[in-house]
């Protein structure tokens, strides 16, 4: 699975990256810099926990690889 | 090289339909005679559109190798391919936002029965009732729906007007605009396909209509061996001749340069603004791979000269000023991103130290990170333009400029 992010929803709350770091990172005006979006299948907890918390419902979880980074 | 008549609208529309051909011209055929091709001009220019179905239109496609004609060169074949079941729909995108194209509106306007065939072709083999002609400016609209009417399958074909702006042209943008939303790219990158909509660029359907009348062989004739047939090209900037060329693929750059009266080139702005500024090396092959190999994306076939009389750092400042506002403002990399890049450009044709890194910086910042390839398209037309012009750059951090004036040779929204 993939970690990807709508763009036109994420309003840069950064909980994302506070969450998973090592996945995450920020730019200079807070929105998240995906460094790593493959995830095992079936997933991990942290990074669904990730998700569910997203305030804006942008990060999500999906089966294609979308091509946004 | 055929001249190809153009007479003026007797309108207000500014519009400029100049077209002309190097080799035999194919889509632009029967245009030497007359401005517009009518139903009974095009059917004694082309002869009839001969019946199709889903199996042999790809193997059609498969024989022809048929990229699409947009922006992003997507193969029509893998459209019909991974088309969703359930009710279909066929978009003939000609919203044309690219400010420096005009080859779609060309074909609209001069010959729209070519385009129209071949979208009814893939709807009767995709089986989707009707057609809708997706385009931005009243002019064009008004003209496709004089094509339709002159047709007896006019009660398929519908032509709507969808607002303008350069984000706006993108597929997904078309296709919610077209269902009442805002034309504006959705979140979410999944394509159109996914909902059974087979959208595809206006010359695509052109370049259709005529491989299914000459069969994969014949329309293989001209091109390159893995790029079949011709292409559309926008030519501008500094050139005497400015206008909508047809040449086969595969063409050198010279010969395009010198047909168009070109002034000494500095740089080649190729595939529009989301495309790339290449050196003016006359042998460079135009086709995809062609211009690929020489660093660029031949994006929707537009090719500007920039001429040693301008500021070549100017102009860039210019055109990334223009993508900034042109940015959608859904998403923050494009919304922060896109200005912080204009402004680094900015900063470095007046000469600041630094710039050069930044605009690199924030270049790779912006690159992949929005809901539509608007970032990315901005971020390779500056960095392409970087790499090309490090003796201007030089020149620019040493004396603060290089003396001569941004004389506007990459055109803005000039046709909205
Ligand atoms: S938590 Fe959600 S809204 Fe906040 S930065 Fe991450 S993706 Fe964006
Ligand atoms: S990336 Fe930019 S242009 Fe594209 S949808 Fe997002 S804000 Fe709009």
């Amino acid at each position: 699975m993939n970690l990807a992010i709508d763009r036109t929803r994420c309003d840069a709350h950064g909980l994302c990256h506070a969450l998973l770091p090592g996945r995450i990172d920020v730019d200079e005006w807070g929105f998240p810099v995906l460094r790593d979006v493959i995830v095992p299948a079936g997933g991990q907890p942290a990074v669904r926990r990730a998700v569910a918390a997203c305030p804006s419902l942008a990060l999500y979880l999906t089966n294609p690889p979308p091509i946004t980074r | 090289m055929t001249a190809l008549l153009h007479r003026p609208l007797p309108t207000q529309d500014p519009f400029d339909t100049s077209a002309w051909a190097i080799g035999a011209p194919r889509l632009l055929a029967g245009l030497q005679h007359v401005e517009r091709l009518d139903v009974s001009t095009h059917l004694a220019t082309h002869g009839p559109l001969p019946g199709t179905d889903l199996a042999k239109l790809l193997a059609y496609l498969d024989g022809g190798g048929l990229a699409g004609r947009g922006g992003a060169g997507f193969p029509l074949a893998t459209k019909l391919r991974t088309l969703a079941d359930g009710p279909r729909q066929v978009i003939v995108n000609g919203t044309e936002s690219e400010p420096a194209s005009r080859k779609d509106r060309v074909l609209l306007r001069r010959t729209p029965h070519l385009v129209l065939d071949g979208a009814l072709a893939v709807a009767a083999a995709i089986g989707a009732r009707d057609v809708t002609v997706a385009v931005h400016d009243e002019q064009t609209a008004a003209a496709v729906r004089a094509a339709v009417s002159e047709r007896p399958d006019a009660r398929r074909l519908a032509v709507k007007i969808v607002p303008g702006g350069f984000v706006s042209g993108e597929a997904r943008a078309v296709v919610r605009a077209l269902r009442g939303g805002p034309a504006r790219p959705p979140g979410r990158r999944t394509p159109p396909t996914v909902d059974g909509v087979l959208l595809a660029n206006v010359e695509t359907f052109a370049q259709l209509a005529i491989l299914l009348r000459l069969g994969p062989h014949r329309f293989a004739e001209t091109g390159t061996p893995a790029e079949a047939g011709t292409t559309l090209l926008t030519v501008g900037g500094a050139v005497g001749r400015p206008g909508v060329v047809e040449i086969p693929l595969g063409t050198p750059l010279g010969i395009v340069l010198a047909a168009a009266h070109s002034a000494e080139p500095q740089a080649i702005v190729v595939g529009g603004y989301h495309g790339s500024w290449i050196a003016p090396i006359a042998q460079i092959r135009l086709s995809r791979a062609g211009i690929a190999s020489a660093g660029g994306t031949f994006g929707a076939g537009v090719l500007l000269v920039v001429d040693h009389a301008t500021c070549a750092l100017g102009e860039l400042a210019r055109v990334t000023g223009w993508l900034a506002g042109e940015s959608a403002r859904q998403c923050g990399p494009c919304v922060f991103g896109l200005p912080a890049l204009a402004a680094d450009v900015q900063a470095l044709a007046m000469g600041n130290a630094g710039a050069v890194a930044n605009a690199f910086a924030h270049a790779r910042t912006v690159d992949g990170r929005g809901a539509c390839a608007h970032p990315d398209g901005a971020a390779r037309f500056v960095t392409s333009a970087l790499h090309l012009l490090h003796d201007e750059t030089d020149q620019h951090l040493r004396q603060g400029g290089c003396g001569r004036p941004t004389l506007g040779r990459l055109p803005i929204g000039a046709t909205r």
